[in-house]
């Protein structure tokens, strides 16, 4: 069976899964996973120590913290699941792109990434990372 | 109320209210009395950005969920909109494309529906005053006829809107809208959050900020907490309007009445009132809304300025409108379509296309059990918009050509776009709809119903301009 099918038939990709009870009990706290499939995804870049645990806690504390939610990272992470696989993954990492400056500083890899407040227009600094804000008219130039 | 009878007497304080009003003051005199009946209350944007915050708000309290004003028989099929001062001007999203000419005669142009007793022509003026009103930014060269500058500059376009701009020239262009490209009376420049909702820093046009001067004019009085119900008529003549507050009934007495409350609500009033008019709360909806997602190989789509940057007309007008409908592109400048793949984070492009629908007689408003709920029956689509979207995803390809397209990966159609369309519409013929040309009921000369409700089709565009514009132009030829 492929594995894509194999995740639908589960229903990990739509996240209504039954999850072995063991899963959940052997395992260390449900954050530290999602925290392992944020440095997965982005072992390339250069992620603040201490950086990723903190926007794990925000992103929790501001909701979705419920406990099916908690034992799909788990078993997300087991399975070596990335964002193609699950909307949840998805979810995540791009709340952390948005909460971090690595769009200030133009995606630029070599750079050290910094969580800088969970991404909300109303709270935190972080533009539109498509805005003339970062990228202006000068800049882009004309086609 | 402070007085036994009123010259006029409105029903909302949204666009179609406010607009109307703006119009009737400046040309009545300085000892008529106005009393406007406002469903809910008046609940500051201060206020609702400390909400957002997440901090308290004793306004809070005077959040209406629209779910409990209207009993929804379909409910996949949403229809959100926001009561209280302002009416929907606080949860709308600022897009104010002009019609287009041919929106107004789709049955003589096209066969579809029914002409407009009205068209672009006669809006024209209305048009631009509404621009005015509102601080409209866009740009000069638009696809419908239009001279001169808007009042503010367009927003940036970005690197795509650049293109595509360079290919179709006029057929695409930078969105007019009311989020402000520069701060302007009060409102702050857009700041390109994608959050318009309740705009982070005010730069969206609303009735809180829009210094119209209606309600503080010495002539209205204006009494919050007022539900609407019903009208009394006595030989086709309105002469009260009946309503609730705090769970005791009310009648005010008026000259002339009009009705700016939403479709779902004039419907209710009327059909509550007696009226027998076999297309009251007939033939209502909104377009349909999709999105597709533009994939580009190596370029960054950077340098937008707002939540819909550009309009694209390329599957808009045409011979077409015979078999399938107008398709109007929104293209979004979301901050939440990123991509995930490494170097590729910005390397696409969102479009909203919007496509018409027609007012089908299956879709309809009606009264509920409890005289205060409109009952709302949204059942289908028609074919003419379906066989749009057909063809869209046969052509679109070929109108992005001039991009670096990956791959387009179309979103299933939104459930909502926030447009509440039809249920009274206009028509010379008084068999034919519900009010007239000038927004005057065709049994009750003394009563207006103002809004979108009046739309004789609906176009594929934003419904906000040209209904404000609509209310400008009835009460200038009323008064």
């Amino acid at each position: 069976m492929k594995r894509r099918k194999f995740l639908l038939l589960t229903g990990l990709a739509s996240g209504s899964i039954l999850i072995p009870p063991t899963l959940y009990f052997v395992s260390p706290g449900v954050k530290q996973f999602a925290a392992l499939l944020i440095e997965r995804e982005f072992k390339y870049l250069k992620l603040e120590p201490g950086s990723v645990a903190h926007y794990v806690d925000d992103y929790f504390a501001a909701g979705g913290n419920h406990i099916m939610t908690n034992l799909r990272w788990k078993t997300m992470y087991y399975l070596n699941m990335n964002w193609e696989d699950s909307n949840l993954i998805f979810e995540l990492i791009r709340t952390f792109l948005l909460s971090s400056d690595f769009f200030i500083h133009k995606t630029d890899e070599t750079r050290i990434v910094r969580y800088i407040g969970l991404y909300n227009p109303y709270k935190s600094p972080v533009p539109n990372p498509f805005s003339y804000l970062l990228y202006p008219p000068d800049e882009i130039g004309e086609p | 109320m402070k007085n036994s009878h009123y010259d006029l007497i409105v029903v909302g304080t949204g666009f179609a209210s406010s607009f109307f009003l703006k119009k009737y003051l400046s040309k009545v005199k300085s000892d008529q009395k106005v009393l406007v009946l406002e469903r809910g209350h008046f609940y500051p944007h201060a206020e609702r950005l400390k909400v957002k915050k997440g901090e308290h708000s004793d306004f809070q309290k005077y959040e209406a969920p629209w779910e409990e004003a209207i009993v929804n028989m379909n409910t996949k099929k949403r229809w959100p909109f926001t009561t209280g001062y302002g009416g929907c001007s606080n949860c709308w999203w600022g897009c104010t494309p002009r019609f287009m000419p041919s929106d107004f005669k789709m049955k003589s142009l096209f066969g579809i529906g029914e002409d407009w007793p009205v068209d672009y022509d006669d809006l024209d003026p209305y048009y631009y005053e509404a621009e005015e009103l509102m601080s409209i930014s866009g740009p000069e060269g638009t696809p419908f006829p239009r001279k001169g500058k808007y009042p503010l500059p367009p927003h940036e376009f970005s690197i795509v809107d650049k293109i595509l701009h360079k290919t179709y020239g006029n057929q695409y262009i930078s969105q007019p809208t009311a989020r402000a490209s520069r701060a302007a009376n009060g409102r702050n420049r857009c700041m390109t959050s994608s959050t318009c909702d309740i705009c982070p820093v005010n730069a969206k046009f609303t009735l809180e900020n829009a210094n119209l001067g209606v309600y503080e004019d010495k002539r209205v009085e204006l009494v919050y907490g007022a539900q609407v119900y019903s009208l009394e008529v006595q030989n086709d003549v309105v002469n009260k309007v009946l309503y609730q507050l705090d769970g005791k009934e009310y009648q005010a007495s008026g000259e002339v009445v009009a009705l700016g409350a939403n479709p779902f609500f004039n419907t209710n009033i009327l059909l509550n009132a007696g009226d027998k008019n076999p297309l009251t709360g007939r033939g209502f909806g909104e377009q349909l809304g999709m999105q597709v997602l533009i994939y580009l190989d190596g370029m960054k789509n950077v340098g937008g300025s707002t939540w819909v940057n550009a309009n694209g007309y390329m599957l808009y007008d045409g011979a077409h409108r015979k078999d399938f409908a107008a398709c109007l592109m929104e293209v979004n400048n979301a901050p939440y379509y990123i991509r995930m793949e490494r170097g590729k984070w910005l390397n696409i492009a969102s479009f909203r296309l919007l496509f018409e629908d027609l007012p089908l007689y299956n879709n309809y408003i009606t009264t509920s059990a409890n005289k205060l709920i409109p009952e709302v029956h949204f059942t289908e689509r028609s074919s003419y918009t379906m066989k749009a979207i057909d063809n869209m995803k046969k052509t679109l390809p070929g109108i992005l050509s001039c991009l670096p397209v990956e791959k387009l990966k179309y979103l299933e159609p939104f459930p909502n776009e926030g447009h509440i369309i039809g249920g009274t519409r206009m028509s010379k013929d008084p068999k034919l709809g519900v009010v007239d040309q000038h927004l005057i009921h065709h049994q009750y000369r003394n009563l207006f119903v103002l809004g979108a409700g009046g739309f004789t089709t609906f176009s594929a565009s934003n419904p906000t301009l040209t209904l404000s514009a609509l209310s400008l132009y009835a009460a200038d030829q009323a008064f």
